[in-house]
């Protein structure tokens, strides 16, 4: 059982992304939403072929970009092709960081047919937009729903819920943005990300 | 054109009229639909009995499993995890995990023992998974008997996970560093049991379902995806190999020491639901070559658990003895570990295809963000694609190929 400590309050700005080099599981590429069309497009025509999935991350009080919306593309021939001509396909991650005023980043529906419910996905979850989507609408959550739930001040059981009882696992929960929920303090944590990249700075040339 | 089909005709007890005009009409399948394997509405527009544009709606069964996770435990949040797709819970439990070792470091320090305790279980999950797609796709076509060949089947894993882990459905048998316990008396000639049973059980259903020429009428020729499509729309796992790319994780980036075992990959070429049903029956008897493999090595004993009990818990018997022991114990379950911060992307081979699990941590005892790759939500997707054309009726056909789990696709 965790222990029934309110948490502290306040936002932190933590962005823990690409400081782990030795994990190596994917080549990271970070780019501004206005450059993420020709680079994706340009990774599509180096043969990264297949979009494995969209995906979104609330990083609040992070300046300039709250959000980062991440998508994880794959090395695939499209033909038939045996596993030992595929061997280990090369994956790559772009992170494409976007701003809480103008949380709207282009739609890549038109290089790849599957983006379309990932991408409906986080409009629906994070509420960030995507120019030119062609039926940008809520998919998970009802039509009517207010809010974004996968943001991080959106309370756990959501706004109406939110001043009753709660359960005990959820005592300490994401209710105030960034609220670290162990007893590390927030300035704690963000020294140690600051460390990380700074070691990941130094060991890169 | 007029069409010959009436409005009561198609009123059933699941299929409502929406609107109809003189040449297309516009039916809505489901949500309460049998043969949608959940809860999925498909909006489709017919002229006659042929499909001009279907929608599939999901979001019926959305539960908020990844906020949940972001607010339990590193340790909790595999509770909710294993029930995204709930037909192979171990697989989604082995991915997080995984992901978690890479961040914490230990990827590296795992047991062997350990290790072929997951690839068991997880080829376990897959022929467990098989068995209830391969059950309930004959009752859409209508054919009841193999359920009850699968099911039997399926139910002998079940109580395998039982043994293991406490449930049958979900088991949370996977840990940080390991695995809850070791496997249990009486497991591996239980285990010796079922691969005795296997081979002639699923020689039976193969002639029951395989060379059925009903079966085969409906689903040659049905749903017919190409490589290029099967790119283009994402899809992995059965449905991207039925269209000839042999690409499979554990292959390509071998995980658990799948690298290991000697399995082939079950390929086709057709690419429509005949070859996605093919690949899927080949697919079960390889997951049980790599068992009888295992099988092999799990009379050896061997620790089950990195010796670390920062993440591990201690052995039951120190706790009464060691200061240090009792101080770890508390702290594990009172506040977890924590995780140094970073961000990893991390895929298994599920029965449905690449799992993947994208997990930041910045620091804390719980994740800042787990991001799951649903493989069935791809895979379900392309139905927008497959269904035009195709007759009204073949509908369940192709759903029942594409093998959908509705816990993944809503989350």
């Amino acid at each position: 059982m965790p222990s029934s400590q309110s948490p502290p309050a306040g936002a932190t700005a933590l962005d823990p992304t690409a400081v782990r080099p030795e994990i190596a599981d994917a080549r990271i590429v970070r780019v501004a939403p206005a450059e993420l069309r020709a680079t994706l497009a340009g990774l599509k025509n180096d043969g990264f072929s297949m979009l494995l999935d969209i995906g979104g991350a609330d990083y609040p009080g992070r300046e300039p970009a709250r959000f980062d919306v991440v998508y994880h593309l794959l090395k695939l021939p499209v033909r038939i092709a045996s596993a030992a001509e595929i061997g280990t396909p090369e994956r790559v991650r772009v992170l494409c960081g976007v701003a809480e005023n103008a949380a709207a980043v282009p739609t890549v529906t038109d290089l790849w047919p599957s983006a379309d419910w990932a991408e409906r996905e986080i409009f629906d979850l994070y509420g960030i937009r995507f120019d030119g989507h062609p039926d940008l609408r809520r998919i998970q959550m009802p039509d009517d729903w207010e809010g974004h739930p996968l943001r991080k001040d959106y309370p756990l059981r959501g706004p109406a819920r939110e001043r009753t009882p709660r359960p005990s696992f959820a005592l300490k929960s994401n209710v105030a943005a960034g609220t670290p929920a162990s007893g590390k303090t927030a300035a704690a944590l963000q020294k140690q990300i600051a460390q990380a990249r700074q070691k990941t700075k130094d060991d890169t040339p | 054109m007029t069409t010959s089909i009436v409005p009561q005709a198609a009123g059933g007890y699941d299929v409502d009229v929406i609107e109809r005009s003189d040449t297309s009409m516009v039916l809505s399948m489901g949500p309460q639909h049998p043969s949608t394997h959940g809860v999925l509405q498909i909006i489709t527009e017919i002229e006659g009995e042929i499909v001009t544009k279907a929608s599939p709606e999901i979001g019926y069964l959305h539960t908020g499993i990844e906020k949940s996770a972001e607010n339990l435990f590193w340790s909790q949040a595999s509770t909710v995890i294993e029930r995204m797709d709930y037909l192979s819970p171990l697989t989604n439990a082995l991915c997080y995990y995984l992901a978690v070792e890479k961040l914490l470091g230990i990827e590296g320090a795992i047991p062997l023992r350990a290790q072929r305790i997951r690839v068991l279980l997880s080829e376990l999950s897959r022929i467990a998974s098989h068995c209830v797609w391969l059950g309930t796709g004959g009752i859409d076509l209508g054919a009841l008997t193999g359920f009850f060949y699968c099911f039997d089947l399926r139910e002998r894993i079940l109580d395998l996970f039982e043994m293991s882990g406490g449930a049958r459905m979900h088991p949370n048998y996977i840990r940080v560093g390991g695995v809850g316990q070791d496997l249990p008396q009486g497991f591996l000639a239980k285990l010796d049991g079922l691969i005795d049973m296997y081979e002639p059980r699923m020689r039976d259903v193969r002639r029951l379902l395989q060379k059925n020429p009903i079966l085969q009428d409906r689903m040659i020729d049905v749903g017919i995806i190409s490589p290029e499509d099967a790119v283009a729309w994402s899809l992995t796992g059965p449905v991207l190999r039925a269209t000839g790319i042999a690409y499979d994780v554990r292959k390509a980036m071998p995980y658990s020491g799948y690298d290991r075992y000697e399995f082939d990959l079950p390929v086709r070429t057709e690419g429509d639901a005949y070859a996605r049903f093919l690949v899927r029956l080949d697919e079960m008897d390889e997951a049980m070559r790599i068992i009888r493999q295992v099988r092999k090595e799990l009379d050896e004993p061997g620790p089950w658990q990195i010796p670390d009990t920062k993440f591990a818990p201690p052995p039951k018997e120190t706790i009464a003895l060691s200061m240090e022991a009792l101080i770890h114990h508390f702290k594990l379950v009172s506040e977890s570990f924590r995780v140094p911060p970073g961000d990893v992307y991390q895929a298994v081979e599920g029965p449905r295809g690449e799992l993947g699990y994208y997990v930041v941590s910045n620091g804390d005892n719980r994740p800042w963000r787990v991001r799951t790759r649903p493989p069935s939500l791809y895979n379900l997707q392309v139905l927008k694609k497959i269904a035009i054309g195709e007759l009204i009726a073949d509908m369940v056909v192709m759903i029942g190929s594409l093998d959908p789990v509705f816990g993944e696709v809503d989350r």
